[in-house]
C-alpha cells in the first residue's frame, strides 16, 4: 500500500504564480521581433492606409468618349465630367473600340454622343446619350452611373430651361422643393474618420483573437504546456496571464494609433469619454480572446490557428455592422449579429468616439457584450482543460 | 546521354573491380549561416563495407550524409562518389541514380496514405525501374523484410519498425550501389532493429553494395565494419571498431560496493569514468590489464565492502567518452553536486509511485494495457521501450496530464482519481521537449518556474544558485535558453523541474539528443539525487545501454509491461532460459555465418566483423563451431562468451510474449 508521506509546503499565494506567468508572457512578446513589428504595423501604417487610401467616393474614374457630333454642346457636356470624380482618358473614333477598353479595365465609363446632338437640343427635339458602365465593382459602377445621370440630367434641364427662355439664375421663380439637410456627427462626411476608426476596430479584433491564440498554441508546439499542466497552475491561471499581457499590448497599440494617427493625421474628433472607450475596449479584448483561446484548443500548430482565426474572423467582420447595417441584412443574419461581440463593440466605439455618447445611453450594448464575453471565455477555459484529457 | 551512359558503366566497372573507395571525402566543411556544422572531415568508404557514422545530435552526421547523397551544397573540401567529384547540381545528378538515400525520421520519405505496395511502386517509377525487374525485386525485398502480408496496408497504419523496413525497401528498389541511411534505427523497437541489421547484413554480404549509416546508439557501433566517430563537426576517431578500441587501452572493472556513494567518491577522484549502474559500479581503468586494474580499484576501496569484482574489455562507449574527455579537459567531470538543504531522513523505503492495472485508450487504440509497478523512495526506476510502447502515456497519467481509462495509481500517497492539484507541488516533471522557454534567459526560466511553484523571494534565490551550480551555468545566467548547447539545456530543464524540491521526479526521455559527456553528467546528478536526497525517479528511455543504469526496470512493449526487475535479475533470468552470447571472430565473417546457418545454428547473426550466436551450452557449442569452421577451411581467430546486453533481454522477452500469443491464438482457433 502507498504510505502517505510528510510533505511540507505552505500554501502558495496565487499572485506569485500569476505574477511569474504574466512577466513571462510580456518578456516573450518583447523577444518576438516579428510579432512586435506586425503589431506596430497594424496599429500605424495599416490604419493610416485604410483612412487615407480607401474611399467610398468616385475618384478619377476613367472615362472614354465617342463624340459623333463635335459641337459646342457636346464639348460643353463632356467638360461637365471633370476631376476629381472623372478622368477623361481621351476620345475614341469608333464605338467598336469601347468594348475592349471596358474589357481591359482601361475605362470605367464610355459615353457615346450621337450625331446631331446640338441640333436636336436647339430644336427641342428629343435626343439621348448612351453610357456604358463597367459595374464589376458594383459600388463604383453604381456611383459612376448615378453621377453621370445627375450630370446629364442637370445639363439637359439647364439646356431646356434656356431653350424656353429662362435663365438658370432665375430658377427660384419656378415652383420647386428645396432639399435642405443637416448632417450630424461627421458634417463633412469625411470618409477617413469612418474608415480609420473602423480599421482600428478591425485591428483590435484580429489581434485580440490572434495574440492569445498564438501564445497558447506556441506552448503546445514547444511542449511547454505539459510542464504547466503538471505544475499547480489551474487552467485559468495559465490562460489569464496571456490575456492580460496581450490586453496591455493591444491597449497600448490602440492609444498609439489614436494619438499618432487618428488625431493628428485624420483630425478625428474623440467626442466621448476616452476612459469609457478604453474600458469598453478592455472588456471587448477579453471577449474576443476567449474566441482565440477556443481556436487554440482546436489547433496543433501556428498555421492551423492562423487559418481557424481567418475562418472565425470572416463572419465576425461581415456581421459586425461595419460593412452593412443590420437593417439591410436578411432576418437570420440579423439575428446572428446579436451573437457577434464585434457588432456591439462597433456600435459602442462609434457611439463614444463620434457621437459622444455616455455609458447610460450605451448600456443596452454593453451588457450583451460583457455577458457574451463571459460565456465565450468560460467556454474557452473549459475547452482548454478538456483538450488534454 | 553519353555521359550518363559512361557513368553507369563506370559505376558497374567499379562494382566489378573490387577494392577502392566508393566515397572519398576530404577536408569537408559546411556552414549554416555563420555556424560551423562540419569542419575538416576526411573519410574514405571502401566498397562492400558498412560504414558507420556515430555521434550525438548536432555532430554533423546528417550534413555529411546529405552532401554525399548530392542534396546539400558545401563550403569547402572535396566529395567524390564513384570517382565523380560532386561539385555541382549536374555532377550530383550523375551519381544520384546509383545512390539510395533514406533521410532521418520514421518513414518521413514515405506517403502515409499510400499502401505498402503503392509506396514501393511510386519509388520504382520515380527511379525508372523497368516493370519486369520491379516485380521480381519487390517480391524479394518484401520477402526478406517480412512485409508481404501487409502489401495493401496504408503506410500510416504500420508500426514504427515496419515503416522503417518499408523505407529501406523503397530506398533499395532501384538497386543502388551505395545506400545512405540517416539514423534508420532511432526510436525503433529492438526486435525490428535487430531485423533491420539482419536484412542489411544479408543484402550486403554479396559485397556489391556499400552502405553509409549513421546512428546515435553507441551500442550499435560494433555492428559496422568501419566507423567514424563524429563530435561537434569533427571526426574524433575513424577505423575498424577493433582498432578504435585499441586507441585507448584499458579495462572496465565492474564491482559491487557498499556503501556505494563513498566508493563513487573515492574512485571518482582517481578515474574519469565511474558510473553507477544500479547496484553495480563500472570503472574504466586506463593502461591496465584486467588483473592490475582490479588491484588498483581494490587498493582505492580499502575499508569499503567490495564484491563481485570482474574486469573486461572496455566497450566503444568508454573509448569515445575518454576521447571526448581528453579533448575537453577543461570541462572534464565537474565538481560534485552542490548539496542542498540536508535531506529528510527516511528510514523506511516508502512507496513513492504505485501503478496498479493502469489502462489508457485513445479511441480504439489501447496505448497502455494493464501496467503495474511500484517505485520506492530513493530508487531510479526505468521504463524501457520503443517509440509508441506507451511509456510517455504512463508518465502522463501519473502526472495528472491524462486521466486513466481504467486502473488505479498512487503518487506520493494520493490516488490519481480523487486527487486535486495539491499533489502537483510534490512532483517534478521534465518532458521530452525539455519544456524550457527558449526565448527566455537561464535566470528568467528559473524565476518563472520558481514563481509557478510559489517560492518566496529568498527561497528562489537559494534555489537559483543551486540550479546554476548544478547545471554548470555560472557566467551564462543571462543567455537565452535556446542558444545553449543541448547538454546544458537538458540540465537547466532538470533544474527547473527540481526548483521546488520535489520528492518524486518524472523524466520522459531526458537524454535523447544529448552528447555522451552531457549524458554522463546527467546520470551523475540523478544518482546523487536518488542516493543523497532519496528522490524517487521514474525515467523513460529507448537507449538500451542507458537502461542498465537504473535500479529497477520495467520493459514495455505495445502498451504492456512484459518484464520487471533489476537489470541484473532480468539478465540472469534470460541467461538461465536462453544461454549466453558466443562471439565468433574469423577471417571470413560472411562465410562463417553461412556455414553456421547451414549446420543448424539458427540464431547466428552477423555483427559487424563478427558472428553472434545465442547458446545455452556454450562449451559444447564452441567445440562444434570450431569443428564446423575448420572443416570449411575458415580460420577461427577467437570464440568468447559475452554477457547478455539489455537489448538481448528485451528481444528475448518480446519474442516470448509473441510466441505465447500465437500459441493462445492457435488454441482458440482449434
Amino acid at each position: 500500500m502507498v504510505t502517505s508521506q510528510k510533505l511540507q509546503r505552505q500554501s502558495n499565494p496565487w499572485w506569485r504564480r500569476f505574477y511569474a506567468m504574466t512577466v513571462k508572457e510580456v518578456l516573450q512578446l518583447f523577444r518576438d521581433y516579428v510579432l512586435l513589428f506586425f503589431i506596430a504595423y497594424a496599429f500605424t501604417a495599416d490604419v493610416y492606409w485604410a483612412g487615407s487610401g480607401v474611399t467610398l467616393e468616385l475618384v478619377h474614374s476613367a472615362l472614354a468618349i465617342h463624340d459623333s457630333d463635335h459641337s459646342a454642346s457636346s464639348r460643353q457636356l463632356i467638360s461637365e465630367f471633370h476631376s476629381p470624380y472623372f478622368k477623361n482618358i481621351g476620345e475614341i473614333s469608333d464605338l467598336r473600340e469601347a468594348s475592349p477598353l471596358l474589357d481591359s479595365g482601361k475605362a470605367t465609363i464610355v459615353i457615346d454622343i450621337p450625331p446631331k446632338f446640338e441640333e436636336s437640343i436647339r430644336r427641342s427635339k428629343q435626343t439621348g446619350v448612351q453610357m456604358q458602365v463597367d459595374a464589376t465593382n458594383s459600388v463604383l459602377g453604381l456611383l459612376a452611373s448615378t453621377y453621370s445621370t445627375q450630370i446629364v440630367t442637370t445639363y439637359g434641364l439647364r439646356e431646356s430651361l434656356s431653350a424656353n427662355g429662362i435663365s438658370p439664375s432665375r430658377t427660384g421663380t419656378l415652383p420647386a422643393i428645396v432639399d435642405d439637410h443637416r448632417i450630424w456627427f461627421n458634417p463633412n462626411q469625411t470618409d477617413s474618420w469612418f474608415m480609420s476608426i473602423s480599421e482600428l476596430l478591425n485591428v483590435i479584433t484580429v489581434l485580440a483573437i490572434l495574440l492569445p491564440a498564438a501564445a497558447m498554441v506556441r506552448e503546445k508546439e514547444k511542449g511547454t504546456v505539459e510542464q504547466l499542466l503538471v505544475s499547480p497552475l489551474s487552467p485559468i491561471e495559465i490562460m489569464l496571464p496571456k490575456v492580460i499581457a496581450m490586453t496591455a499590448v493591444i491597449l497600448f497599440g490602440t492609444a498609439l494609433c489614436m494619438f499618432l494617427i487618428l488625431g493628428p493625421v485624420f483630425h478625428t474628433p474623440f467626442r466621448g469619454s476616452l476612459i469609457l472607450f478604453f474600458v469598453i475596449t478592455t472588456l471587448y479584448i477579453y471577449t474576443t480572446a476567449g474566441i482565440g483561446l477556443f481556436a487554440a484548443s482546436l489547433s496543433k500548430n501556428l498555421a492551423q490557428v492562423g487559418m481557424l482565426t481567418i475562418l472565425m474572423l470572416a463572419p465576425m467582420l461581415f456581421l459586425s455592422g461595419a460593412w452593412t447595417p443590420p437593417e439591410a441584412l436578411p432576418t437570420w443574419m440579423r439575428n446572428a449579429m446579436y451573437f457577434s461581440p464585434m457588432h456591439y463593440y462597433i456600435d459602442l466605439s462609434f457611439g463614444i468616439l463620434l457621437k459622444g455618447a455616455g455609458w447610460r445611453l450605451l448600456w443596452p450594448s454593453i451588457w450583451p457584450m460583457v455577458s457574451l464575453g463571459a460565456a465565450v471565455f468560460g467556454f474557452g477555459a473549459w475547452r482548454f482543460r478538456r483538450q488534454f484529457a | 546521354m553519353g555521359e550518363a551512359g559512361s557513368l553507369i558503366s563506370r559505376a558497374q566497372n567499379f562494382s566489378c573491380e573490387g577494392d577502392g573507395a566508393v566515397v572519398r571525402v576530404s577536408d569537408f566543411r559546411k556552414l549554416y549561416g555563420k555556424k560551423l556544422a562540419v569542419s575538416g572531415v576526411t573519410l574514405d568508404i571502401q566498397k562492400g563495407m558498412i560504414h558507420g557514422l556515430i555521434g550525438p545530435d548536432g555532430a554533423g552526421k546528417s550534413t555529411l550524409m546529405k552532401a554525399i547523397a548530392g542534396v546539400l551544397s558545401y563550403d569547402a573540401g572535396e566529395v567524390e562518389v564513384f570517382g565523380v567529384p560532386v561539385v555541382s547540381e549536374q555532377s550530383a545528378e550523375r551519381v544520384k541514380p546509383h545512390i539510395g538515400f533514406m533521410p532521418q525520421g520514421l518513414g518521413l520519405n514515405l506517403y502515409p496514405d499510400l499502401s505498402v505496395e503503392e509506396n514501393i511502386d511510386f519509388f520504382a517509377r520515380l527511379r525508372l525501374v523497368p516493370a519486369h525487374d520491379l516485380a521480381a525485386r519487390k517480391q524479394r525485398l518484401l520477402a526478406i523484410t517480412r512485409l508481404e502480408k501487409f502489401r495493401d496496408r496504408a503506410m500510416k497504419n504500420l508500426s514504427g519498425g515496419m515503416k522503417q523496413k518499408l523505407g529501406l525497401v523503397c530506398t533499395l528498389i532501384h538497386q543502388p550501389a551505395l545506400i545512405i541511411l540517416d539514423e534508420p534505427t532511432t526510436g525503433v523497437d529492438p526486435v525490428s532493429r535487430r531485423d533491420f541489421w539482419t536484412i542489411l547484413a544479408d543484402l550486403l554480404k554479396e559485397g556489391n553494395v556499400t552502405a553509409l549509416i549513421s546512428t546515435a546508439y553507441m551500442d550499435e557501433a560494433s555492428r559496422f565494419n568501419q566507423i567514424s566517430m563524429l563530435y561537434q563537426g569533427q571526426v574524433m576517431a575513424s577505423g575498424k571498431p577493433e582498432s578504435i578500441l585499441a586507441l585507448i587501452p584499458g579495462s572496465t572493472v565492474r564491482l559491487r560496493a557498499i556503501p556505494q556513494i563513498q566508493a563513487v567518491a573515492r574512485l571518482g577522484a582517481e578515474f574519469s569514468q565511474v558510473d553507477p549502474f544500479g547496484d553495480e559500479l563500472r570503472v574504466f581503468v586506463e593502461d591496465g590489464s584486467g588483473e592490475a586494474a582490479i588491484q588498483r580499484v581494490r587498493e582505492l576501496l580499502t575499508g569499503i565492502e567490495v564484491s563481485e569484482i570482474t574486469a573486461s574489455e572496455p566497450d566503444l562507449d568508454n573509448v569515445f567518452l575518454e576521447l571526448l574527455l581528453r579533448r575537453e579537459q577543461s570541462q572534464g567531470r565537474s565538481a560534485p553536486l552542490p548539496s542542498g538543504a540536508p535531506p529528510e531522513l527516511e528510514t523506511e523505503r516508502s512507496i513513492a509511485i504505485e501503478a496498479r492495472g493502469l489502462v489508457r485508450d485513445f479511441g480504439k487504440f489501447r496505448a497502455v494495457d494493464n501496467a503495474s509497478f511500484r517505485v520506492p523512495q530513493g530508487e531510479i526506476f526505468g521504463l524501457l521501450g520503443a517509440n509508441g510502447a506507451g511509456k510517455t502515456t504512463v508518465i502522463k497519467m501519473l502526472t495528472g496530464i491524462l486521466q486513466p481509462t481504467d486502473g488505479e495509481g498512487w503518487v506520493a500517497g494520493a490516488n490519481l482519481h480523487s486527487v486535486g492539484r495539491g499533489i502537483k507541488e510534490h512532483i517534478g516533471y521534465m518532458s521530452q521537449a525539455f519544456s524550457l522557454y527558449r526565448d527566455l534567459s537561464v535566470r528568467e526560466n528559473i524565476r518563472l518556474y520558481a514563481g509557478i511553484y510559489g517560492l518566496s523571494r529568498r527561497e528562489m534565490k537559494a534555489r537559483a544558485e543551486w540550479i546554476i551550480a548544478m547545471a554548470d551555468l555560472s557566467g551564462r545566467e543571462t543567455e537565452l535558453a535556446g542558444r545553449l548547447p543541448m547538454g546544458l539545456v537538458q540540465r537547466l530543464a532538470l533544474g527547473c523541474a527540481l526548483v521546488h524540491r520535489p520528492r518524486i521526479l518524472f523524466l520522459d526521455e531526458p537524454t535523447s539528443g544529448v552528447d555522451p559527456l552531457g549524458r554522463q553528467r546527467f546520470w551523475d546528478i540523478l544518482f546523487q539525487l536518488s542516493r543523497e536526497e532519496r528522490v524517487a525517479i521514474l525515467i523513460t528511455t529507448h537507449y538500451m545501454s542507458e537502461a542498465e543504469r537504473c535500479d529497477h526496470l520495467a520493459l514495455m512493449s505495445a502498451g504492456k509491461v512484459i518484464a520487471d526487475g533489476s537489470p541484473a535479475e532480468l539478465k540472469a533470468a534470460v541467461e538461465k532460459a536462453a544461454g549466453k552470447t558466443l562471439e565468433i571472430r574469423t577471417d571470413r565473417p560472411v562465410a562463417t555465418l553461412e556455414q553456421l546457418l547451414e549446420k543448424g545454428f539458427e540464431d547466428a547473426a552477423l555483427f559487424g566483423n563478427k558472428v553472434h550466436l545465442l547458446s545455452s551450452k556454450p562449451e559444447a557449442d564452441e567445440q562444434s563451431v570450431r569443428t564446423i569452421l575448420s572443416g570449411a577451411g575458415i580460420e577461427t581467430h577467437s570464440i568468447r562468451t559475452q554477457p547478455l546486453s539489455m537489448e538481448d533481454v528485451f528481444i528475448y522477452r518480446v519474442t516470448q510474449v509473441e510466441k505465447q500469443q500465437l500459441a493462445r491464438q492457435e488454441e482458440a482457433t482449434q
